[in-house]
């Protein structure tokens, strides 16, 4: 009855709303082609200041390299950074550079007023209206804050002609400040030819939007988010066809193609390098999900013990190793393992002899122990999906069971394996397909000379050769060839899943 | 009998036990509760060496039991600065990362269960994707420090406000929410914002101490954003970090002595205490909520409920 009642209910707002995209004239019908311009320029400014490479206030070259428009804009400090000894000997007032600041903060706020119009330009005409003052405000505001940073910048090159220091301030005009003007004229033309079309239309008495763009605009931010950290970070992937060093500038002169690329399969060092790593990454993995099975035995195992307060107490305090972090195991680790840790002090006092044994710096059976360290953190915690699982069995087929004379291991094999082997089917496949992704954590952590070949995994290795040692394309490469092939594995685990249980996994 | 049912054991109905039973039991027993002691013994090992006189503990005489009482160990490392800076720091990061992941999680979680919204579907999947794939550490790296977070606090709040996977919890369980409560309000002229703030956000709550907590016990124990972007501001060191940086220097003592702060208490302290302190410190808060976190363990693991 009440599912009837909205249908008819959506259906009468659909019709309503054909009426209403019908009923609009051929004005507000060009006015809302114009303004999908007037956004997208919005758009463009909005990217255009968080680039360095699109700063227009980087009037020195003594302004940092990595400086966007919008840190210009909210910290002076990291604009002055370089700039001790030119205040200091009076190359540049510090005035100029007071400016600036605050010329690049009226940008951003230009821009927030602009994104204000765009945003009330999916409204009634009402909403357009008002959204087109703020998008001609914002639009006048930032060329206007842009003359004013062409005067900064004449301010600039007559102090240092007068101090006579102009090669070392290396006062310049970026280019991309046009980009700028473009960007808010086209803002003011879109604003003034909507304007224009729309002065006929009559407003209505409320500011009022389609829901479907209120919606859209409160998802907006997060979007905006979820695509400056996870999809923004692909622009870093052109590193790798560049000989790049951290701190520099890319210019189109340091291209070199696919070098680094044909670097991974030719270099003999590299080569070499590489397989070392991914025989850790497959060992440690492999070992991984050759164990796999552990925490369902561990669930299965539980399940019978039939005192209840000692079975929640071990499920509670097996399943803490899980909630700390592998710095924390590390010390733990060093607490029991290390020359002075618990098992010397203990062996020492019991035995009489002095024990100083380090387990921790040994190389021997690094795969072994880094996968006993995963187990001890993980198992109790991985058991619980399963000790779910087992609670939600229906007992009738336990009854039934027994009754047949079945045993204990053979309820066991029969009744309860078969009935967690999809939860273990989906979580043997996810682990397949994150063999490349052994996190770099526990492994830097429990990293020492003794060990470090063999703890070098895939991640650490990106990290090593990164952060570490600087060589910012191949650890970009690694990582590329890195992501596409976990992908890949992703792709083939779920398809695979689908083959066979005729569901997917992701 | 009843009472056996809810043990769910796949021998519930035994009643006489067998010499094989014994035996099982015997070794079932045994190896749970040494696994068992293997999770606890470690902190409690850490424990009783920060409460014991510093002379045992460095001779060595500690094992199982403390030795001459004190909090003496504490109160010397209240005295390390860069200490105190890193707990202030993580406390922060704690509280207002969880809580801004929170609010935008229930809100969007929310958000995207609305069919009406523009574009819905490009944007949903657009959130689970990145769950699946990324660009890798280093591009992730280079874009952080082109947008100016490194060497910031920001760099520890900001990316983890948009958390795809707790998103997607909310979802499912919104999509749970009967959707007539919603729609009467809809009639009664309520937007979607009083919607989300006056039904949504308190029917949800649940699902959102579940998010809340594992948010908080991420937080507190993330390292790799202070190692990799931080590193060169101890400033804004997190607690973890922190506690990394000691446990290597116990293995160059002369470096440590070196350090400033370090060196004035490491007379009065050995390396080990320090470590064990600082463990400890780091331990607590966890062990503090542990508790709570308990009864959200099945609704953190809806595992099946991830689909595009």
């Amino acid at each position: 009855m009440a599912s009837g009642f909205v249908a008819d209910d959506k259906e009468i707002a659909k019709r309503h709303e054909q009426m209403k995209k019908s009923s609009r004239s051929l004005p507000q019908k060009i006015a809302d082609i114009v303004l999908i311009f007037s956004r997208l320029a919005v758009v463009v400014n909005v990217i255009l200041m968080f680039f360095p490479s699109f700063n227009p206030a980087r009037l020195s070259d003594l302004i940092g390299r990595n400086l966007s428009l919008f840190s210009c804009g909210v910290s002076y400090d990291s604009i002055v950074s370089n700039f001790g000894r030119a205040f200091r000997q009076g190359w540049v007032t510090e005035a100029s550079f007071h400016k600036l600041n605050i010329f690049a903060f009226l940008i951003i706020i230009s821009v927030i007023v602009m994104i204000g119009g765009a945003c009330m330009s999916l409204g009634n005409t009402k909403t357009k209206k008002y959204g087109l003052i703020a998008s001609a405000a914002g639009g006048a505001l930032e060329i206007v804050s842009l003359v004013l940073i062409r005067s900064v910048y004449d301010e600039i090159v007559f102090t240092s002609r007068e101090a006579g220091k102009l090669d070392k301030v290396l006062p310049q005009y970026p280019f991309i400040n046009y980009a700028y003007y473009a960007v808010a004229a086209v803002v003011l033309v879109c604003t003034a030819i909507t304007f224009a079309l729309l002065i006929r239309t009559p407003s209505e008495k409320n500011f009022e939007m389609d829901p479907k763009y209120t919606l859209f605009l409160m998802m907006l931010p997060i979007i905006a988010l979820a695509f400056v950290f996870s999809y923004l970070p692909l622009y870093g992937w052109r590193y790798a066809f560049f000989d790049y060093k951290a701190g520099e500038t890319l210019t189109a002169d340091k291209f070199v193609g696919l070098k680094y690329f044909l670097q991974l399969l030719q270099n003999d060092a590299t080569k070499k390098d590489i397989v070392r790593v991914l025989r850790n990454t497959f060992a440690m993995s492999g070992l991984g999900i050759l164990t796999s099975w552990v925490p369902m035995a561990f669930a299965i195992f539980l399940a019978e013990i039939k005192n209840g307060p000692f079975r929640r107490f071990v499920q509670t305090f097996t399943t803490i190793p899980n909630f700390i972090s592998w710095v924390l195991v590390y010390a733990i680790a060093i607490a029991i393992f290390n020359t002075d840790g618990f098992v010397n002090t203990f062996l020492t006092n019991v035995t009489g002899t002095v024990h100083s044994t380090n387990y921790l710096m040994s190389s021997s059976h690094a795969w072994l122990k880094m996968l006993a360290w995963g187990m001890w953190k993980g198992v109790g915690w991985s058991a619980i999906i399963y000790v779910a699982s087992i609670s939600g069995i229906d007992q009738g087929l336990y009854e039934a069971a027994t009754v047949d004379g079945a045993g204990r291991f053979a309820k066991m094999w029969y009744i309860t394996v078969p009935e967690l082997m999809p939860t273990f089917f989906v979580l043997l496949l996810m682990s397949v397909a994150n063999i490349l992704s052994n996190g770099m954590e526990q492994y830097l952590v429990f990293s020492n000379p003794m060990n470090k070949d063999a703890m070098q995994v895939l991640d650490l290795y990106v990290y090593n050769l990164g952060i570490g040692s600087g060589l910012i394309p191949l650890s970009t490469v690694i990582g590329m060839v890195k992501s596409f092939v976990s992908v890949v594995l992703l792709f083939g685990a779920n398809t695979f899943s689908k083959a066979v249980r005729g569901e997917s996994i992701v | 009998m009843a009472k056996n049912k809810e043990y769910n054991g796949s021998s519930g109905m035994v009643e006489s036990l067998t010499p094989g039973d014994v035996v099982f039991n015997i070794i079932n027993y045994l190896f749970f509760g040494v696994f068992t002691i293997s999770c606890i013994f470690p902190f409690y090992y850490i424990f009783i060496n920060t409460i014991s006189d510093p002379g045992y503990v460095t001779s060595g005489q500690i094992t199982l039991l403390p030795r001459g009482l004190t909090v003496q160990n504490y109160i010397s490392m209240g005295k390390v600065n860069d200490l105190w800076n890193s707990v202030l720091i993580t406390v922060a990061r704690t509280i207002l990362g969880t809580a801004l992941m929170v609010v935008v999680s229930s809100l969007a979680g929310y958000l995207v269960t609305k069919k009406e919204m523009w574009h819905r579907q490009l944007w949903y999947r657009m959130l689970v994707i990145t769950m699946y794939f990324n660009a890798g550490l280093i591009p992730w790296y280079l874009n952080m420090s082109m947008l100016g977070l490194t060497d910031s606090f920001a760099a520890y709040i900001i990316p983890g406000i948009v958390a795809p996977y707790n998103i997607i919890l909310v979802k499912t369980y919104v999509e749970s929410i009967p959707a007539e409560i919603e729609e009467s309000a809809f009639m009664d002229g309520a937007s979607y914002f009083t919607i989300y703030r006056k039904i949504i956000w308190p029917l949800s709550k649940p699902i959102l101490a579940t998010i809340a907590i594992f948010g908080a016990v991420g937080q507190w124990n993330s390292f790799q954003d202070s190692l990799i972007l931080n590193a060169n501001s101890p400033e804004l060191y997190t607690l973890q970090h922190r506690l990394y940086i000691y446990l290597n220097q116990s293995s160059n003592i002369g470096a440590m002595a070196a350090s400033g702060d370090v060196s004035e208490i490491a007379s009065q302290l050995n390396t080990k205490i320090i470590q064990y302190t600082i463990s400890m410190v780091t331990i607590i808060p966890i062990l503090c909520v542990y508790p709570f976190m308990q009864r959200y363990f099945e609704k953190g693991l809806m595992l099946g409920a991830v689909k595009g």
